[in-house]
């Protein structure tokens, strides 16, 4: 593609097995006071979870 | 629904329920922007000719075609209380060694009384969650206050405890302490190395801002000390997670400077949180501070990048968004649990739905000493999740606040449904930061991402 840069391609994971509520709460890392949940990891993602990128 | 923004310089489209992330040109942003239900420009292409046009809708419309632009919302499940519990924030003293000036603790002491929690009261604590944990493997405890070093012998001896009953619960223990640092020894220090998950370090940046905003009783500054302490321990800890943590008010709107300077003193890991106070505070952050705000976020990603590419240590939290492998869509419907899997506990073993809401009185969910628990708060707080907060079903960045902080809501706004919207202006700029971050520093590594 000449105008669009792919970088990623469908990153929220709805697919079954997610969920599994291991991750840690936001709250207990550094914020404290605005939750975010983006920067989270996935305990699962080196596992059973897959990511799709750059697929031009 | 797609986000188009502009950040360092470039421009981006963000496709909000596939989490699809893509650079674009001028051009094809104004497309994208004028193909929304919600657009009301139209856009000027009066300079671009009929063929760059057509070539660019005809790239957007393969994205959609691909479902990864425009792409429709799920049917999200609706959410239930399940009762299930796996963080604690455990207040273990209410009470501190500093006088911050934006205390939302008032002074450390809740507005009540200096308090100190009993081991007895710390061992109860366990116990619950362990009852309360369910399947949950992974069990986080967080060592909070006022300053928890005023209080060691209930930090150890909970820690004591819950390994001594971890392995026959099943269950794994990781522990947070969150510290002004300026009572930490050498033993200490080893101390937490051993025990502690994570160890969040309060500082506030520069020498001046820290020293006017945390001083200690006598009014005397406490940067010296907290830096001194805080590097002590960072150079040991070696690979395990830390976080220096400040915090920016209406005093220091120039806050940049100030994560800039943490790096410099030597700090990799780096958190810098808005104040969170009533407009009428001085030290609140206003609607008139938001354009700097949102400038200091865009001159602070543009070093972030530069540091990084030059090979210095240096995360930001609100930076470190994974934009390939971020949580599941579960997660990002509930945020940080509060009230429901994350409970706060006071010094006298009141349980409240989070550190914020300690000491007043209508949210006492329970009492760890005396088992009592009433499902009332846990329910409402389990069952108003993302979806449940019109305000944020139209928000681009629902997916990356999940509807932001219960205790702001209820505290600053009068509801749990309704958005801060100070605090959501500033969420949406630094999310756009870490995107743009993400996809400039991915320039170069396509080939590393197999997994």
């Amino acid at each position: 593609m000449k105008h669009v840069k792919v970088i990623a391609t469908e990153t929220i994971c709805n697919e079954k097995g997610t969920g599994c509520g291991e991750c840690q709460t936001g709250c207990q890392s550094a914020c404290k006071t605005s939750c975010t949940v983006g920067n989270q990891s996935c305990e699962q993602k080196k596992t059973n979870r897959t990511t799709k990128v750059k697929q031009d | 629904m797609v986000h188009t923004f502009r950040c360092l310089g470039r421009y981006f489209a963000l496709d909000v329920e596939s989490g699809s992330l893509f650079e674009v040109d001028e051009l094809t942003a104004n497309l994208i922007e004028k193909r929304s239900p919600l657009a009301t420009a139209k856009g000027d292409f009066s300079r671009y000719n009929d063929a760059e046009i057509a070539e660019a809708e005809s790239e957007i419309d393969e994205l959609i075609r691909r479902g990864v632009l425009f792409a429709p919302e799920p049917v999200h499940p609706e959410p239930v209380y399940k009762g299930v519990v796996k963080a604690l924030c455990l207040n273990i003293a209410h009470g501190c060694n500093l006088r911050c000036r934006y205390c939302f603790a008032g002074d450390g002491q809740y507005h009540g009384d200096l308090d100190f929690m009993s081991t007895e009261t710390a061992k109860n604590a366990i116990d619950f969650l362990i009852s309360k944990s369910g399947g949950r493997k992974r069990l986080e405890v967080d060592f909070f206050g006022g300053e928890p070093l005023l209080n060691m012998k209930t930090v150890r001896a909970t820690i004591d405890y819950a390994r001594k009953v971890e392995k026959e619960a099943g269950k794994e223990f990781r522990f947070t302490i969150t510290t002004n640092a300026s009572l930490l020894t050498d033993e200490l220090i080893d101390y937490f190395n051993r025990e502690m998950y994570n160890v969040v370090l309060s500082i506030d940046g520069r020498k001046e801002v820290h020293d006017y905003m945390r001083p200690d009783a006598s009014g005397k500054g406490s940067f010296d000390k907290s830096l001194e302490n805080s590097l002590r321990l960072v150079r040991s800890r070696v690979g395990k997670s830390y976080y220096v943590r400040g915090t920016f008010t209406a005093h220091n709107l120039d806050f940049a400077k100030d994560v800039l300077a943490l790096n410099d003193y030597g700090f990799g890991q780096v958190s810098m949180e808005p104040v969170v106070l009533p407009d009428g505070d001085p030290l609140a952050i206003r609607a008139e501070h938001l354009e700097e705000l949102k400038w200091q976020y865009e001159l602070l990603a543009k070093e972030y990048i530069a540091r990084r590419a030059a090979g210095k240590e240096f995360g930001f939290f609100h930076f470190n968004i994974d934009i390939y492998n971020g949580p599941c869509a579960s997660k990002r419907l509930v945020g940080c649990n509060a009230g429901d899997e994350y409970l706060a506990i006071a010094p006298n073993g009141n349980i409240y739905p989070c550190h914020r809401f300690d000491g007043i009185e209508e949210y006492v969910i329970g009492n760890v000493n005396d088992g009592t628990f009433d499902n009332s708060l846990p329910t409402l707080f389990a069952t108003t999740n993302l979806t449940k907060k019109e305000e944020c079903n139209g928000c681009w960045a629902k997916y990356y606040c999940s509807g932001g902080c219960a205790a702001n809501s209820i505290q600053i706004c009068g509801g749990i449904k309704k958005a801060y919207k100070v605090g959501c202006e500033l969420m949406r700029k630094r999310v756009e930061c870490a995107l743009a971050i993400g996809a400039i520093e991915s320039e170069g590594r396509e080939g590393e991402r197999s997994e």
